[in-house]
């Protein structure tokens, strides 16, 4: 039915200007089904991808927004680490001293303990204003990523919509134009018959 | 006069029949294969733990910074304990801060993609894996490294110290190199009255002012 120019089958020699078939391959184009109805299958596709978009991400971009505006899980987890570092550390120095077969007297225990205390303080305050910058920081940059998305998709739809809008202003231009030359027609067919019906009385 | 339309002349042309198919079946096939692609990676956004594996590599860099030379020093340095400590806090905050960054970067690529604006390509995870090390845990190495310094200036001043005083002593002098008090050094003339004399009596001779034998 079709070349082998149509069934794809070969190359295009840029030499020569010509199309060389091949013998090897498959047709894969012909073999696709027709689209008989393009205009209703790009319509169906078109709902098809709201609804699939609705089902799959539209929570997921509610949760998202959600959380640009009110995540505290960085300062909540700096607090937590700031109350757990002092016993992890006391952890960490008594294994090295039962490695080495060290032992504190009361009086070094005790300064130990207290530098301890003021290890864990200053860096829990450190870490957890650190943490309160860092959530901030990563909140607004969320923030931005979701609005960039955003207009993203704002500039698609108004242009959907404007393409829409423009389609529908030429069909109705269309239609009072076709219209008007309808009964332009009409009052001309009228006025030739009237015409043809005044010249045979006459004769 | 013209002959009437033929519905045959308005069909669509070859091209525009492939065309048609083409752009079906490749749609067909994204959605097929790509589409539960992205809603896997949408699940592993909302998921996936990063923060535990990013922490473990934090608490490992803290361990290795402080703890790969451990010395006898280091073991009974009281103060220390402190450093550690807010080490470890600052470079879990930075640990988790990296994670969260992961997590954010990689919704906000599904959701971009879905959405129909561009994917983002990768995750940041490598970048987080070289995290920067945070304040404490630096100020805790330069501290140790500090003590470490201390330490081995010690042992340097007191075996130099050690090593002369030996030699003094095996000379017949005090192990500061000096004699009893006015007593001539061996060898020395009784006439010439020792002045190398010990640690003890050149700071009692440098406190009252009055040089032995005088």
């Amino acid at each position: 039915m079709f070349g082998p120019l149509m069934q794809g089958r070969g190359r295009f020699n840029q030499e020569t200007g010509e199309f060389e078939p091949d013998g090897a391959g498959g047709d894969y184009v012909n073999n696709l089904p027709a689209v008989s109805d393009p205009e209703q299958t790009y319509a169906n596709i078109t709902r098809q991808e709201y609804m699939d978009y609705v089902e799959n991400y539209r929570e997921f971009e509610k949760e998202l927004i959600e959380q640009a505006q009110t995540d505290t899980s960085l300062i909540d987890y700096a607090k937590e680490d700031a109350l757990a570092s002092e016993e992890r550390t006391r952890q960490i120095a008594e294994r090295n001293r039962s490695r080495y077969g060290v032992a504190l007297t009361p009086a070094q225990l005790q300064e130990q303990q207290r530098s301890l205390s003021r290890g864990t303080t200053l860096g829990g305050v450190q870490s957890v204003a650190d943490a309160r910058i860092a959530q901030r920081d990563a909140n607004q940059r969320l923030l931005a990523d979701l609005i960039n998305i955003g207009q993203g998709v704002n500039r698609t739809s108004l242009q959907q919509l404007g393409s829409a809008a423009s389609d529908a202003n030429a069909r109705k231009r269309a239609y009072q134009s076709a219209r008007a030359q309808a009964k332009q027609q009409t009052i001309g067919a009228v006025g030739s018959l009237g015409a043809m019906a005044i010249m045979a009385l006459a004769i | 006069m013209s002959s009437k339309p033929k519905k045959q002349d308005y069909k669509p042309s070859e091209a525009e029949k492939a065309s048609a198919a083409v752009a079906k079946a490749e749609y067909e096939f994204f959605k097929a294969n790509y589409e539960p692609l992205l809603i896997k990676m949408r699940d592993k956004a909302k998921d996936e733990n990063y923060r535990d594996s990013i922490r473990g590599r934090a608490s490992a860099d803290v361990a290795q910074a402080l703890t790969s030379n451990l010395s006898l020093g280091q073991v009974t340095n009281v103060a220390s304990a402190g450093d550690t400590a807010a080490a470890y806090s600052g470079q879990l905050q930075k640990a988790d801060e990296g994670a969260k960054s992961v997590k954010n970067k990689m919704a906000t690529g599904v959701l971009g993609t879905a959405r129909g604006q561009a994917a983002e390509a990768q995750s940041g995870l490598a970048q987080v894996s070289r995290m920067e090390t945070a304040t404490a845990l630096q100020r805790a190495k330069e501290n140790q490294a500090l003590a470490q310094a201390k330490f081995t200036a010690g042992v340097q001043i007191g075996g130099a110290l050690g090593m002369q005083g030996l030699s003094n002593m095996k000379q017949g002098r005090s192990f500061f190199g000096g004699t009893e008090l006015g007593q001539p050094a061996v060898g020395d003339t009784p006439a010439t009255p020792d002045r190398k004399l010990g640690f003890r009596d050149r700071l009692q001779a440098g406190s009252f002012g009055n040089l032995i034998g005088g």
